[in-house]
């Protein structure tokens, strides 16, 4: 505060010495002095504007360093290489088996439904042997049901990480939509109510159904 | 009055094996006629080169839905009056209303069996 008034005081001397002048011209060198005299009086303002400065950039350069290190913590390119593909394979190979399973039990069925029954000992044998395979065919309940438990255990991997991720930089969701295409989807499952299938007790029933269409 | 099982059925589902258990479940009421469509723009096409007594339709389809289907159906002057039955996994009142609004003649819940899809049926052709 001390160094602040002497500034001020050697300031307003030369100010008094410029204007004081006999011949009304103003010498470089006071010039020279004041702007030094200035220029020193500055150097305060500066150096606390350059330390909160300073101060910021530490606090943001922070903040950077630990969201660099939870967006590592999310291990999206793990996720995305190598857990979201086997999820999608695994459940491709659910579909594909029961498709499978599917085919088959019909088969059986289809066989069953035009075989000759006139010859009762042949269409017995054909009866069993057909309903050995649908036997055979339901196994693929076992294996899908372990795929879609490593499908559910990958959903839960992907819930985990970014729920921590959101609740630790408080994290509101954007309005809208991710992009136009899923933007686009959801305005035409809303327009063409496109929501099935219900989850169990979300929908109704046949009777129900029965019961809309004979009321007026 | 009976059901006439000789008149051709169109069945549009965009899921074969569908289309292969509705096909059986007819072939086992006694209809025979059975052509298959695999979303709502072919069964369109195949309702204008040929005169079917019953349409069965999946609701969620691409790219034209069960649902854009039987609005195009019954805006149609030649194929409005076509018995039209949708079967779908869609059980939300809203969608039954809709459908019921834009002219549809039954509504099935997926999963069904084979007593339900034949009481329908009779319904329709007021059995």
């Amino acid at each position: 505060m001390g160094k602040e008034t002497s500034r001020a005081d050697e300031i307003t001397r030369v100010m008094k010495e410029i204007g004081t002048d006999a011949n009304g011209d103003v010498a470089i060198n006071e010039i020279l002095s004041l702007a030094q005299i200035m220029s020193r009086s500055m150097d305060s303002v500066y150096r606390a504007v350059e330390n909160s400065i300073q101060r910021e950039f530490r606090e943001i350069g922070s903040y950077i360093e630990n969201m660099k290190s939870d967006i590592a913590g999310l291990q999206a390119n793990d996720l995305k290489q190598t857990h979201l593909p086997t999820a999608g394979l695994e459940l491709d190979a659910v579909v594909e088996a029961t498709e499978e399973a599917t085919n088959t039990i019909m088969e059986c069925a289809e066989a069953i439904m035009c075989a000759d029954a006139e010859d009762h000992d042949a269409y017995k044998a054909l009866v069993d042997e057909q309903i050995m395979k649908i036997f055979e065919a339901c196994s693929f309940q076992d294996i899908t049901g372990q795929r879609i438990t490593k499908v559910v255990e990958t959903l839960g991997m992907v819930d985990q990480r970014v729920s921590r991720f959101a609740e630790r930089f408080k994290i509101d969701d954007a309005e809208g939509h991710f992009d136009e295409e899923e933007a686009a989807r959801e305005a035409r499952k809303k327009d063409l109510l496109l929501e099935g299938p219900q989850a169990k007790g979300d929908g109704i029933n046949q009777d129900e159904v029965d019961d809309l269409f004979s009321a007026a | 009055m009976a059901v006439d099982m000789s008149m051709p059925v169109l069945v549009v589902d965009d899921y074969k094996t569908m289309i292969r258990i509705i096909r059986n479940l007819l072939k086992q009421l006694g209809f025979n006629d059975v052509d298959e469509a695999t979303d709502g723009t072919e069964a369109l096409q195949k309702l204008r080169a040929k005169q079917y007594g019953l349409v069965i339709s999946d609701w969620n389809m691409e790219p034209m839905t069960g649902y854009e289907l039987l609005k195009q159906v019954r805006g149609d002057d030649k194929l409005c009056g076509t018995p039209f039955i949708m079967i779908t996994a869609e059980s939300k009142t809203e969608n039954v209303i809709a459908a019921k609004k834009a002219g549809v003649n039954n509504y099935i819940v997926k999963p069904f069996n084979a007593a339900t899809l034949k009481t329908k049926i009779d319904a329709v052709f007021g059995v």
